[in-house]
Formats: C-alpha cells, sequence, structure tokens
C-alpha cells in the first residue's frame, strides 16, 4: 500500500508542469537522438547532461530518463526505414523490420517496434516498482566492505559477460579507474598524476569529458565512416487502414511481448549486460520457440516485437541497481549516475529516505514517459522520416558543436575540450580495434567512490584485505566477492567447456 | 599502394598494444612519484592505486600482444586496410577539423570559431547552397549563445573578439 500511495505522489512530482514539460521534450529529444543513426541514448545523455545544470535533480533526471527511453523508441526507426540501426540496441530490430519494410510493410514494422516498446516499457517499470524498494531496504545495510565488494562485481560483470576480448576488456576497466585517480588523493591530498604540470589534471577528469568524448565524438566519427552520409529510405504510407492492419499484426506477437518483457528487464539489472544484449537474446529465444521459426529474417512481427520489447524493459530494469545500489545497469544509467553526484545527490538506498521525491518523481514518470513516447512516436512518425533524410555532413557537425560546448560548460575550461577530442580519437580507434569502451566510462563514474569504499575498508580493517572475504564478520561483502572472483575467471573456463563439449561431441 | 592500404588491421593491432603499453609504463612512472606502498601502519600510498591500475593495463596489453604473436585474436589474422580510402578522407578532414576549431577557440572565441567551422564542414562535405551554409553557419553559433549566455548564464570562451559582446551584455543585463 505503501509503494502505492509512494508512486501516486511520484506520478503527481512527474505532472508538474515544469517536470512534464521536461518529459514530453525529453522523449521527443529521445525519439529524434534514437532514431538518427550513430546516436543512441548513451549519446544523447552524454550530450545533453550540462545544460541539466540550471534544473532542479529531480526535472534533470525525468528529462533525462525520458531521453533515454524515447531513444529506446526511437532506434526502431531508422533500423526498420534505412536498415541502419540508430543504436546498438537496435541492431537486432534490423532483423526482421528491414525485410518487412522491403516488402512495403514498413508501418507494420513501425507499430511492431512502438507497441512492443510500450508493452516492455510497461511491464518492467510494474517490476521496477515492486523490487526497487525491498531492494534499497537490504541495501541500507551495506557498509563500505558492501559497497566495494558490489563495485567489484560490477567491473568482473563486464568481463564474465561482457563476451569481448578479456584482455581489453580488463585493461578498459583500468584505464578508467586510472583516469579517476588523476588530481588531488581524497586522504592525502597529494597531487597525482598530473602531467607536465599542466594545472588542468588538478581538479581531476570529469566522467563527463571521457563520456562525450567516446560516445559525442568517437561515435560519430565511426557512424561518418560507416555511413559516409548515404542513406536510403524505405517508403512508407501512411494510413488508418495500414495502422488497423499493423494492429492486427501483432495478435500473434503475445509470446514475444512476454519473452522480451521478462528477459529485457532481469538482463538489464546486470552491469555489463544492458540493452543490446537483452535484444539480442530475446529475438534469438523467441525464434527458436516460435512455431514458425525458419520465417524469422524474412519479415515477421514478432521478430520486431521481441527486441522492441526487451531493449525497452532492460533500460528500465538497468535504473533498478543504479537507484538501489549505487551501480549502475547500463552505460546510460552510468552516466546519470555521474549526473546524480554532479547535481550534489548520493546514489544509493539512502535516496529513498533521503530524497523520495527524486526517486518516485523518477519512477512515476517512467509510466508517464512510456506512455506519452508511444503516443508521440506514432503520431510523429512522418517528422521523423524527414529528419532521417537530413544528411549526415549537416547532422555531424552540429553534434561536434554540441560536444564542444557541453565538454567546456561544466568546468569552463578548455583543457577539457582538448581531453574531450584526445579520448574522442582514442576512442574511435579502440573500439575499431574492439577494445569495449563502456567499461571505461562505467569506471570513472565508479572509480571515486570505489576508492573511497576501499579505503574505509580497510581502515575499519586496520589494512587488512581479509575483511572482504570475511564470512562471519561481513558475509554479505564475502558473498559478492566469491561471486565476482568466480565471474572474473569464468572466462577462463569457456575455451576448456567448448573443448570438453566437442570431444564429448565426437565420442 | 596507398597510405590506407599500408594501414592494416593487423599492423594497428600492434601499433596500438605497443603505445599502450608505452603509456602504462609511463604511468608506472608518473604514479611512483608519490609513495606506492601500502601497509596497515602508513596507509596506502597516494600512488598505490594509480601504481597497481597502470600495472594491470601493462600486463592486459602484454597479453594483447601474446595473443596477437600467437594468432590468437582476430585482428592478428586480418590484412584488410584499417580504414577505407573514402572513409579516411572523413575522418581526417573531420579530425583536422576538430583541432583547428579547438585551437581557434582560445584565440578568436567560440562564436567566431564555430561560424568558419560550420562553414568550411558544410562547403566540404555537403552539396548545399552558399546561402543555406551562410544562414546555417551563422545560426548556430547565435543559438548557441542564446542558450548559453542568456539562459544558462554560463559565459563561454570569447578570446579576442570579448569586447565585441559587450554591447549585447549591456542589452541583456540592462
Amino acid at each position: 500500500m505503501d509503494v502505492f500511495i509512494l508512486l501516486l505522489e511520484g506520478i503527481f512530482v512527474s505532472f508538474e508542469p515544469l517536470n512534464l514539460g521536461l518529459l514530453i521534450f525529453g522523449c521527443l529529444i529521445g525519439l529524434f537522438v534514437g532514431a538518427m543513426p550513430g546516436l543512441g541514448s548513451v549519446n544523447g545523455v552524454a550530450i545533453l547532461i550540462p545544460i541539466t545544470f540550471i534544473i532542479p535533480p529531480t526535472a534533470a533526471i525525468i528529462f533525462l530518463a525520458a531521453v533515454y527511453y524515447g531513444a529506446m523508441y526511437g532506434g526502431a526507426i531508422s533500423s526498420v526505414m534505412l536498415g541502419i540501426p540508430g543504436a546498438s540496441t537496435a541492431v537486432a530490430t534490423v532483423f526482421d523490420g528491414r525485410p518487412l519494410a522491403v516488402k512495403g510493410e514498413a508501418m507494420t514494422a513501425l507499430t511492431a517496434a512502438a507497441v512492443g516498446s510500450f508493452v516492455g516499457g510497461t511491464v518492467s517499470v510494474i517490476l521496477f516498482t515492486l523490487f526497487a524498494p525491498p531492494l534499497a531496504e537490504v541495501a541500507l545495510r551495506f557498509n563500505a566492505p558492501e559497497t566495494f565488494a558490489l563495485m567489484v562485481m560490477a567491473f568482473a560483470t563486464f568481463v564474465g559477460l561482457g563476451g569481448d576480448d578479456v584482455p581489453k576488456t580488463i585493461f578498459s576497466i583500468l584505464i578508467g579507474l586510472a583516469l579517476s585517480t588523476i588530481g588531488l588523493d581524497l586522504i592525502t591530498g597529494k597531487p597525482r598524476l598530473i602531467f607536465f604540470n599542466i594545472p588542468g589534471f588538478l581538479h581531476g577528469i570529469n566522467f563527463l569529458v571521457l563520456a562525450i568524448g567516446i560516445y559525442g565524438i568517437g561515435e560519430m566519427l565511426w557512424t561518418l565512416e560507416e555511413t559516409k552520409g548515404k542513406v536510403q529510405m524505405s517508403k512508407l504510407s501512411v494510413n488508418m487502414k495500414e495502422v488497423g492492419r499493423a494492429f492486427g499484426a501483432l495478435k500473434k506477437t503475445i509470446m514475444a511481448m512476454n519473452i522480451g518483457s521478462f528477459l529485457g528487464f532481469f538482463v538489464g539489472i546486470l552491469p555489463a549486460a544492458g540493452a543490446t544484449p537483452a535484444s539480442l537474446m530475446s529475438y534469438g529465444i523467441t525464434k527458436q520457440l516460435s512455431k514458425n521459426s525458419k520465417e524469422f529474417g524474412s519479415g515477421v512481427p514478432a521478430g520486431v516485437v521481441a527486441p522492441e520489447c526487451a531493449n525497452n524493459s532492460a533500460s528500465t530494469g538497468s535504473m533498478l541497481p543504479m537507484l538501489t545500489l549505487g551501480i549502475p545497469g547500463s552505460p546510460t544509467t552510468a552516466i546519470l549516475l555521474g549526473g546524480m553526484i554532479l547535481w550534489g545527490l548520493t546514489p544509493g538506498p539512502l535516496l529513498f529516505t533521503q530524497e523520495p521525491e527524486f526517486v518516485w518523481g523518477l519512477i512515476g514518470s517512467l509510466y508517464i514517459a512510456n506512455f506519452f513516447t508511444l503516443v508521440l512516436n506514432i503520431a510523429l512518425i512522418p517528422a521523423f522520416l524527414m529528419v532521417l533524410r537530413i544528411p549526415f555532413a549537416i547532422l555531424a557537425p552540429v553534434i561536434f558543436v554540441l560536444c564542444v560546448t557541453g565538454g567546456y560548460a561544466p568546468t569552463q575550461s578548455l583543457h577539457d575540450v582538448w581531453l574531450m577530442l584526445l579520448f574522442g580519437f582514442a576512442g574511435y580507434i579502440l573500439r575499431k580495434l574492439d577494445y569495449p569502451v563502456a567499461p571505461a566510462v562505467l569506471s570513472i563514474v565508479l572509480g571515486p567512490l570505489a576508492e573511497k569504499a576501499l579505503r574505509q575498508s580497510l581502515i575499519l580493517s586496520d589494512g587488512s584485505m581479509g575483511i572482504f572475504f570475511d564470512m562471519a564478520e561481513k558475509p554479505i561483502a564475502a558473498i559478492i566477492m566469491y561471486i565476482a572472483i568466480v565471474l572474473l575467471i569464468m572466462p577462463a573456463f569457456g575455451p576448456l567447456y567448448r573443448k570438453f563439449f566437442k570431444k564429448a561431441q565426437t565420442t | 599502394m596507398s597510405v590506407t592500404k599500408k594501414i592494416t588491421v593487423k599492423r594497428a593491432e600492434i601499433a596500438v598494444a605497443v603505445i599502450l603499453a608505452l603509456c602504462s609504463i609511463a604511468l608506472m612512472i608518473k604514479s611512483a612519484e608519490n609513495r606506492i606502498t601500502w601497509n596497515a601502519e602508513e596507509n596506502m600510498g597516494a600512488g598505490f592505486l594509480p601504481f597497481y591500475l597502470s600495472l594491470g593495463m601493462l600486463i592486459c596489453t602484454v597479453l594483447t600482444i601474446i595473443k596477437f604473436v600467437l594468432k590468437r585474436s582476430p585482428q592478428s589474422k586480418d590484412d584488410s586496410p584499417f580504414i577505407e580510402a573514402e572513409a579516411f578522407k572523413y575522418i581526417a578532414v573531420t579530425i583536422i577539423s576538430l583541432v583547428i576549431l579547438v585551437l581557434a577557440i582560445g584565440y578568436l572565441g567560440i562564436y567566431f570559431s564555430l561560424i568558419f567551422f560550420l562553414a568550411f564542414y558544410l562547403r566540404y562535405f555537403s552539396s548545399k547552397s552558399i546561402l543555406f551554409i551562410s544562414v546555417f553557419s551563422l545560426i548556430t553559433p547565435v543559438l548557441t549563445f542564446l542558450f548559453f549566455e542568456w539562459l544558462l548564464k554560463i559565459p563561454l570562451p570569447q578570446g579576442i573578439s570579448e569586447p565585441l559582446f559587450y554591447p549585447v551584455y549591456d542589452f541583456m543585463y540592462s
């Protein structure tokens, strides 16, 4: 009952004029950002975070969450109409969305994507409302050792479940952590890693500099290379008959909706996973379980609904550990978490007791944003198609302008803009060589928090690392640490398992 | 053979791994300017964490190099160009124009630098008319000014062009 009242209060908060205006504006920007090839929620949130400095934190989080949400919906538009995923989260939508568009059924694909997103979003936000308060209550008992253990587990998840090259993944985590140590040491006050005695390094490296560099500049370079400004738009006829036919086709997608919604939510909670693997897994499982699995890939609505349900559901799921544990579930929530610190909040379970308006305003806004995004998405399809016709050669410099101004605004230092360019170029090259960049962004956000938790824990234990593995004194920390160790060593067993499996098959 | 064909994925992989290894060593040396030891009596030195994180980075790059030498990574067997010639033009011009933009911001200020950057970029890559490019290149900095200076009250760098903005500020704050 309490949860219901708090949720109602949260919905009222999101209906306040400023919050509602920003919510609708955020949904629109998100749809646009998601629809543009090369731009996704993480790029939109990273580039837009500097403009939230003048609004209250609740309005800021509602705005950015709406951008995040809208981008999940918008990603399908370019997947279907251009055959280029608007973001990595919409890669799986291309598999059946594009063939549907080529067959002349683009409206069916776009409607399936929008309704799928709505269902996934709604189911996940209900699960979120039910799971968040008890999880936050458990997390309230966490002290420094448990917090540090959780952060180690977040890093280990990237190694164990990320699926990328292990040394490159660990390198990405470590460089993010190393960058977060630049500046004044928390305890001794001594300057660390001040290269060439440049004073700009004394204030450390703001996570936004790395995030905008990688997801703004680096992503634009990547997209320029991929698209070279060329687009191939499918034809689309929008009339009520088409829309009606599209809704009719959704009757056969109930199973895809169930798989996408529930799988997406639980995959979204995992720090290394997020919406991209959730949507790919959902597509794969729906295809496996479908009676018409052979038709997948040739243009079936269920092949659009499954990944779209999952990516929206995962985006909400990834906010659960962010709000309750202070651990982001995706690169976008890592940036949102960094934003909370910039707005003067302490991410974690205390938010539920100290900032209920912020937490429940955000949760309430997810319900409202879900509805508005569905309506705006379907109503504005013709407008988004016009936007998609903008040549990339025009869009790219505008994004660069936003990156340069966004990189300068937080600290008002050109030093940060140079660093942002450097990270952008480096991120582009590293990404081309399959170095995952998301762990670096997660690490630079969590780095200072992890260091603080580690040092506090070591002070508590008189310098003994045993505090993290003591089942009698700190059972939660120990269990989390052991899970982290399993995750860290898991990739080593991959080749062994495959070898054993092959041998078993041959015998 | 063009430059882009000479730089294969294979060569880029090993070159980047070596550069990252050297950067990791440089970070270790820099970290060692502070105390890098840790014990119960003295607590953790300021250089301890960055030193061991850099050491970890070095180990990862060495593992990447070993995988390359043993041909265990996909990149170690990939002789395709790291970047296609046509894409290289886009990337190189973009990077150079961005570097010049940031250099110019320090001297000319952001608004005039943006005008030149946008005009050049659109002229070079798009087939739009001079009129469109001129209007677009002028409107974008004006909107940037209104958004940051008027709405957010965040002053952006103006370099030698600062005196030109005094009358605008007088109007805004009078």
